[in-house]
């Protein structure tokens, strides 16, 4: 069995990651990879606390995250889809067009 | 409303509508009718309110109004320069007399506080002998009222507008210049015996000690002048109704002196002397009838032969035998021929004149002019009555001559009727009539008694020598041509004195020149007091706005828009600064975005859980 700080510590890298991902990285295609790695660390904590608890509801939020982060990412691909189109590119610093 | 209101609107209302009818007749043949007519009935308006009025306001408006009505119908035939320009005289010189007339008003109101006649001679009791009343205003506001009656019935030195004024239409001169509006200065000067003979109304007694001498004598004097220069002026002159002009002028200097030597009288020897008086108003009330016949008459006269100028007539006694009969009527109520009514009147004037000359010798001097006068009188009214109708006719196209319609005649014959009798009416009327005239109370005793009591009848009979006298002498040199009219000019000295009548002394002449240079000369005056201090004034403002304007204009572009400019300014740089932050780049915001999120978990773990760690509240 393995602890439940492991999970915790390990669900907390993964949103760390992602998020270093969304702010640093310029291809859109990418940010929205790290925003999947960053939407796995809640789903990660679902299943811990759930395994730790021995109650299955929390896999069962599990399984409708995933669900809904599949919807939002076909969302995001669709932004893009119209960003590449309106701009000819995906590069986040190029579509500046809030910019003073 | 008193006897001399009343007597004064019988008259108007009475002579008004003859004349207004004769119009109808004279003016057939004019344009502007409707102009004429309803002048005239304002013109009469004017006279009504003028003599029924109980106070100096009133008086004065509607005497205004007649001033005003005198000047439009002079100048009825307006397109003709000479009427333009008589109607200018006419008004400009009356005007003088008006202005003195509108100081005695404004003086008799600072002094009695009232413009009403009971009031002033309520306040004149009151304030005798106080030092509410200055004695010198009392001699003060006669003469100016005179002032405006010398002005208004064309007395010397005023009287030059009225000759010119003949350049109206004849009824105009008939009614206006004749018989009613020129009589209204003789009317105020009725209306001013509460200032010239101060009555204590408490007991009837005239207050001797305020009585204006000095005022009565310059109405007396400039009354019996009068009556002789303009008499010498009618002896010369040409124009039928320039003659009858001058005689008017004449006559109602005779009104003046009868009301001085009334006033005299009145206030030497008592209040119930109104002899003077009475004759003045006697004489008002004939010289009306009679010279509006004359006028009328003559009138009829122009309209058949269409000229004024009695050289061109001549013999109309065939052609016009109702105008001509009517005229001689006239002719011998003016001349004074008793039984007509002029001479009642003219006499009893003289008469007053003389038994005052008892008391000032002054009024003797003013009786042998007033003598002359008469002779005077008689001479040159049936000159111009054997000029007119006499003799053969001299002008052109004799056969166009007729007599004038009845509309024209009618008028005539109705006046030639009172010009009979107004002189007998104190007899045959005694009461009502007599009542009008003769002043305040009616007098018991027989109407006339103030002619009876006349101190000499050959007084009487002195006057109609003169007259008589008179009209034989022009019936010599007119009519029987027996001393032929050259003669008096013969003479190198007899011919200058006729140039000097005929041009009226040079008296017009030198109001012309006097009025032209005067009135150049003040207008210069005026140009370069306008130029110099007014516009001096006006650019000296203007430069000192502009000067204000400019230092106004720098302190708004340097400290107003400096301050706006400087807060402006520091707001765009603040801005051009600011505005970097916002990239536009998502990254950027999602950085701020968890930057803050960091920054309040931050706060959260240290206000919860850090803070109560270490032990702090």
């Amino acid at each position: 069995m393995i602890p439940l700080e492991w999970e915790l510590l390990l669900s907390a890298l993964l949103f760390v990651i992602g998020l270093y991902g969304v702010l640093v990285r310029t291809n859109a295609i990418v940010v929205l990879m790290s925003v999947e790695i960053m939407f796995n660390a809640p789903i990660l904590n679902l299943v811990a606390f759930s395994a730790y608890f021995g109650n299955p509801a929390g896999q069962v939020f599990a399984l409708v995250a995933i669900a809904l982060a599949a919807g939002e990412a076909a969302v995001g691909l669709a932004i893009f889809l119209v960003l590449y189109e309106s701009h000819g590119t995906v590069d986040l610093s190029k579509a500046r067009l809030l910019r003073w | 409303m008193d006897n001399l209101s009343a007597l004064m609107l019988a008259l108007v209302s009475l002579l008004s509508t003859l004349i207004a009818l004769y119009s109808i007749g004279y003016m057939a043949e004019e344009d502007g009718k409707p102009r004429y007519f309803a002048e005239i009935c304002l013109f009469v308006a004017g006279m009504l309110g003028t003599v029924s009025a109980d106070n100096f306001l009133q008086l004065l408006i509607f005497w205004e109004i007649m001033g005003l009505c005198s000047y439009l119908l002079i100048g009825f035939w307006y397109q003709k320069p000479e009427a333009a320009s008589a109607a200018k005289k006419a008004f400009l010189v009356t005007r003088i007399g008006d202005v003195l007339f509108l100081f005695g008003v404004i003086a008799i109101f600072v002094v009695f506080g009232s413009l009403k006649f009971e009031d002033i001679q309520a306040g004149i009791a009151a304030k005798f002998g106080t030092p509410a009343l200055d004695l010198r205003m009392m001699t003060l506001i006669p003469l100016l009222l005179f002032g405006g009656a010398v002005g208004k019935s064309a007395q010397f030195p005023l009287h030059v507008w009225l000759p010119d004024a003949m350049e109206g239409p004849t009824p105009v001169s008939a009614l206006i210049h004749a018989a009613t509006m020129v009589k209204a200065g003789v009317y105020l000067v009725a209306r001013s015996f509460i200032f010239l003979v101060p009555v204590n109304p408490a007991n009837g007694q005239v207050i001797s000690a305020a009585v204006p001498w000095d005022a009565i004598l310059v109405i007396g004097i400039i009354g019996g002048f009068t009556a002789f220069f303009a008499a010498t002026m009618a002896l010369a002159n040409y124009d039928i109704k320039r003659v009858l002009a001058f005689s008017t002028i004449s006559q109602l200097a005779y009104m003046f002196l009868g009301l001085a030597a009334g006033a005299w009288l009145l206030a030497s020897s008592g209040i119930e002397e109104t002899g003077g008086y009475s004759a003045a108003l006697f004489h008002l009330t004939n010289h009306a009838f009679f010279k509006a016949l004359l006028f009328l008459a003559a009138g009829s006269v122009i309209h058949a032969v269409h000229t004024n100028d009695m050289r061109e007539m001549g013999g109309l006694r065939k052609h016009m035998p109702i105008t001509s009969m009517t005229m001689l009527l006239g002719c011998l109520a003016l001349a004074g021929i008793p039984p007509f009514s002029g001479f009642w009147s003219k006499d009893e004037i003289l008469g007053v004149t003389f038994q005052v000359g008892a008391s000032q010798s002054l009024f003797y001097i003013l009786y042998l002019l007033g003598i002359l006068t008469a002779f005077m009188t008689a001479f040159y009214t049936f000159r111009l009555w054997f000029m007119t109708f006499a003799g053969k006719f001299r002008g052109h196209h004799e056969d166009h001559v007729h007599e004038s319609p009845g509309v024209m005649t009618g008028p005539l014959a109705v006046l030639s009727v009172f010009t009979i009798a107004s002189g007998l009416f104190t007899f045959l009327l005694p009461g009502s009539w007599t009542n009008l005239i003769f002043y305040h109370e009616p007098l018991g005793e027989s109407p006339l008694s103030p002619f009876l009591r006349m101190p000499d009848a050959a007084l009487a009979g002195l006057s109609v020598a003169v007259a008589v006298a008179g009209l034989g002498l022009a019936y010599l040199v007119y009519s029987r041509q027996s001393i032929p009219a050259s003669r008096f000019t013969r003479s190198r000295a007899g011919a200058g004195i006729h140039r000097l009548l005929l041009n009226r002394y040079g008296m017009d002449s030198a109001y012309n020149k006097l009025a032209a240079y005067g009135v150049a000369g003040v207008a210069a005056g005026a140009d370069w007091f306008d130029r110099h201090i007014i516009d001096g004034a006006v650019n000296g403002v203007g430069r000192a706005t502009l000067a204000l304007g400019g230092l106004s204009d720098r302190f708004d572009r340097t400290v107003i828009d400096g301050a706006v400019n400087a807060f402006s300014l520091s707001t765009v740089r603040s801005s051009l600064t600011l505005r970097q932050r916002q990239t536009g780049r998502v990254q950027s915001y999602a950085g701020v975005v968890v930057l803050g999120l960091s920054l309040l978990i931050f706060l959260v773990f240290v206000w919860r859980f850090l803070l109560p760690a270490l032990g702090v509240k």
